[in-house]
């Protein structure tokens, strides 16, 4: 258990990692291409309805 | 993975999962194939035990089938707890545990579980409409049906992690909710199928929109969710990754995969999920009565809802089944009678789209940060994508195909008498989904929310869940789903 309680201190005491361009294009191309996928299934289930 | 359970000092392996999904494989294709035979007019399964809503006890427990009457109610509970105590311990020791320890939990959780169930089919709990109030001679019910009995095996679960540690602690061999809820939803492949198959269209819309919830889960849920553990609250890559998809694929599986492809320390994701069970508990609580009392009359929107809010595939699937009783409950109440499976096939639906992917996720991770964060000789393979792939969800598939095969493509007869063969099958299911839930009560201990550090975590889900997973959920399941129902029962 002594481990559970190290990480949890390494949780408080952990210093701030600034976030790499590369983690911001990651973020921002999830974001975009989700937004845009989304966009196009509601245009997609527009246009095709559920059959029932 | 019920070796959740929040000790960081057990490393969980990669090789350990995997063994317990195909375990889960196994079981249900058992289970499925034996309830098979009685299409052949061999019935396997009929001595299985069925829990009716009771007034009187001696009432409440009767074998699945006629055929064996002669066994009784306590027998047939007995045959059930032999027969699945026999295949379980057989299956565990496959996962290399203590059988003898697991055999004497299971007992244990066995009864507990099974009698939560009963209780919860008690008239006074269970009983939904007037005329059923009549039959059973009660003025009034909580009106949960008999899948009340889920919350209650909950609660009893919840109890006992909080009340009585030493005697959770006690039960852990047998305190595996995910292989519980992964044979479930295998075997679950033949109601999916038995259901689909009277609406083709219908179920071929609802699988169109399951590709919506992968695009949510993935590339809008987890984006958000990084980013306020990273900016907003601090949290470093490590601890980031497996904390954005605990919250917003599928709780346990995609926070250790997520976690190992990024090479985080096994301990990290472990610990994370432990607190995604906790929450998923309250999840449960709350959520299917909130849909049962604002979206009774869009029931799919309901299904879909809970399949993309609930994290942790037991709690989800199993949410799934109390939000479809609670809201055919409402509607029967009302003079509309649906028919049954459909709110639940759509919560399997989208949550299976999501699981599908976490093994691709895990290698675009993987890939990122072995080859522009932490470069070292260890890079991102594309097999790990198969070997993060969740098996058991294979199993589904080939259940589904097959009864959908049999409901369709074979001859008459045999269409006509699979649904007696799939609700077979379902008696286990059910059982699964009731272990299932007072395993995940018993992993719920309350008092990690506050130890210190913990609240840090909580805060991120708290914040995700309840100020953007649910809402953005609900949005995206009424944009797909509102305004179609399930069909009427005829």
């Amino acid at each position: 258990m002594s481990r559970q309680y190290d990480l949890r201190d390494e949780i408080d005491a952990a210093e701030v990692e600034p976030l790499l361009p590369i983690e911001k294009k990651l973020i921002g191309w999830s974001l975009g291409l989700g937004i845009a996928m989304l966009v196009v299934l509601i245009a997609v289930n527009h246009f095709v309805p559920i059959k029932l | 993975m019920s070796d959740v359970a929040i000790k960081v000092s057990q490393p969980v392996t990669l090789q350990a999962r995997l063994n317990e999904d195909w375990l889960a494989v196994v079981i249900g294709l058992l289970v499925f194939g034996s309830a098979l035979a009685s299409i052949g007019g061999i019935d396997l399964l009929g001595w299985a035990v069925t829990t009716s809503v009771y007034a009187d006890i001696s009432q409440a427990l009767n074998p699945f089938a006629k055929a064996y009457a002669w066994l009784g109610g306590g027998g047939a509970l007995i045959a059930t707890y032999v027969a699945m105590l026999a295949v379980l311990s057989v299956g565990v020791a496959t996962l290399g545990a203590d059988v003898r320890k697991f055999a004497l939990a299971f007992t244990a959780v066995f009864a507990i579980a099974y009698a939560s169930w009963i209780a919860g089919s008690y008239a006074y709990v269970a009983a939904v409409t007037p005329a059923e109030q009549q039959k059973f001679g009660i003025a009034w019910s909580l009106k949960l049906t008999n899948e009340g009995g889920f919350i209650v095996a909950l609660l009893a679960g919840i109890v006992i992690a909080n009340f009585f540690p030493r005697f959770a602690d006690w039960l852990k061999e047998a305190i595996r909710p995910e292989l519980y809820i992964k044979i479930a939803i295998v075997i679950l492949g033949a109601t999916v199928a038995v259901t689909a198959a009277g609406r083709l269209n219908l179920a071929s819309s609802l699988l169109l929109r399951g590709a919506a919830a992968i695009i949510e889960a993935y590339l809008i849920y987890w984006a958000v969710i990084y980013f306020i553990a990273r900016k907003w609250f601090g949290f470093s890559r490590e601890w980031s990754v497996p904390l954005a998809s605990g919250i917003s694929i599928c709780g346990v599986a995609a926070s250790i995969a997520t976690g190992g492809a990024i090479r985080a320390r096994p301990a990290v994701p472990i610990l994370v999920s432990s607190l995604v069970v906790v929450f998923a508990v309250v999840e449960v609580l709350i959520l299917p009565f909130l849909a049962q009392t604002f979206l009774w009359h869009e029931p799919l929107v309901a299904g879909a809802w809970i399949g993309l809010a609930i994290k942790t595939d037991g709690a989800a699937v199993a949410g799934g089944g109390i939000t479809e009783s609670l809201i055919m409950a409402k509607a029967a109440a009302e003079g509309v009678k649906y028919q049954p499976g459909w709110i639940l096939a759509t919560t399997t639906t989208v949550k299976i789209f999501i699981d599908i992917f976490i093994g691709i996720w895990a290698f675009i991770l993987g890939y990122i940060w072995t080859n522009h964060i932490d470069k070292g000789p260890n890079r991102a393979k594309p097999s790990e994508i198969w070997q993060r792939f969740p098996k058991f969800i294979l199993g589904f598939i080939l259940v589904f195909v097959v009864s959908l095969w049999l409901a369709l493509g074979s001859n008459p007869q045999v269409a006509k008498v699979l649904p007696a063969a799939a609700g077979e099958a379902n008696v286990f299911r059910v059982i699964f989904f009731v272990l299932t839930f007072f395993s995940i009560g018993v992993l719920s201990d309350f008092r990690k929310l506050w130890q210190q550090g913990f609240g840090k975590l909580a805060a991120v889900y708290f914040v995700s869940l309840f100020g953007f997973v649910i809402w953005v959920g609900l949005l995206i399941s009424w944009l797909f789903f509102s305004g179609f129902k399930p069909p009427l029962a005829s």
